[in-house]
């Protein structure tokens, strides 16, 4: 028989028992996105209508010039690095930004994101976990510029 | 102001809960998706043809899975496989370190590229830097390490 429909324990085919992991999955991950993005949603909004995001951006405008982002979306790196990519997307989605600069965003943040959990697992790989978090956020931010040097 | 701040809650919930359903529609079949390989051990199959990659890259045969599990997994979601799989497969110092330079600079591609691009990123300039470096980086790496070694 095919391996696809095989059933040698008596467990039934194994894209059931995946299926099954997966609605547990699937559940994990909608309460997880819920409780990530709302609030940064939130946040982000109040931010910007109370006129304090435009408060702590201007300091921030000369820097976020680099890598050719409005001064706001120095929020998008710290909830993207600090907490996770959802919280960035969070904070990004009400701001109007342009397709070169969220690719920036996603680029510098892909590679350096949710440094504090993602240390936890790297530490199991090697010692040198916190030398490799400095890496990511070096990396990220570098060659974040280059790309936005090419593509702005 | 306070009032116009309450005034806007219930808009900002709503695009709140939009950008929820957007990223449960791409992430969801993903998830299904990820369990389906993993039941049918695509993770956990051989793949010889990758070997000079891995070769180049500073990894032996044994890398394939973590690295695997890392790139399409991610870090938190593999890792399970991952550090189990680089654990069993009893990978030299030099190896483990190649494999999580790889990794930090470059996991769950799909996930994570999907997030930005459903906010109107370009996939290309997300996803090939950011492999390319990953990929350079660790080659460098194995390049040196082996330098090393010869003196």
């Amino acid at each position: 028989m095919h391996p696809l429909f095989a059933t040698p324990d008596g467990t039934g085919p194994p894209w059931r028992a995946a299926l099954g992991s997966a609605v547990i999955r699937g559940r994990k991950f909608l309460v997880f996105l819920l409780l990530n993005i709302l609030p940064f949603y939130l946040l982000s909004e109040l931010l910007s209508a109370s006129g304090a995001l435009a408060y702590i951006s201007g300091f921030l405008a000369p820097v976020m010039g680099l890598w050719g982002l409005p001064p706001e979306a120095a929020t998008v790196l710290v909830a993207g690095m600090l907490v996770n990519l959802y919280a960035a997307a969070a904070v990004a989605a009400p701001l109007a930004l342009s397709w070169q600069q969220v690719s920036v965003l996603g680029f510098i943040l892909g590679i350096s994101h949710s440094l504090l959990m993602e240390a936890v697992v790297v530490r199991q790989l090697t010692p040198r976990y916190q030398g490799l978090t400095l890496l990511r956020v070096v990396l990220g931010l570098g060659a974040g510029w280059l790309l936005a040097l090419m593509i702005c | 102001m306070l009032g116009k701040l309450v005034g806007m809650l219930p808009g900002a919930m709503g695009g709140g809960l939009i950008l929820c359903a957007e990223i449960a529609a791409v992430v969801l079949p993903l998830i299904i998706g990820y369990e389906m390989a993993k039941a049918y051990g695509v993770f956990e199959r051989p793949w010889p043809r990758l070997r000079p990659l891995l070769a180049w890259l500073g990894l032996g045969p044994g890398a394939l899975v973590p690295l695997l599990a890392g790139v399409f997994l991610g870090l938190l979601y593999g890792a399970g496989v991952l550090v189990s799989a680089s654990r069993e497969q009893g990978l030299a110092a030099g190896e483990r370190l190649a494999l999580a330079v790889f990794l930090v600079t470059c996991h769950a591609v799909v996930e994570d590229t999907a997030i930005f691009v459903l906010l109107g990123g370009s996939a290309f300039w997300i996803l090939v830097p950011r492999l390319v470096l990953a990929l350079g980086l660790t080659a460098w790496l194995a390049r040196r390490g082996r330098r090393r070694m010869q003196t």
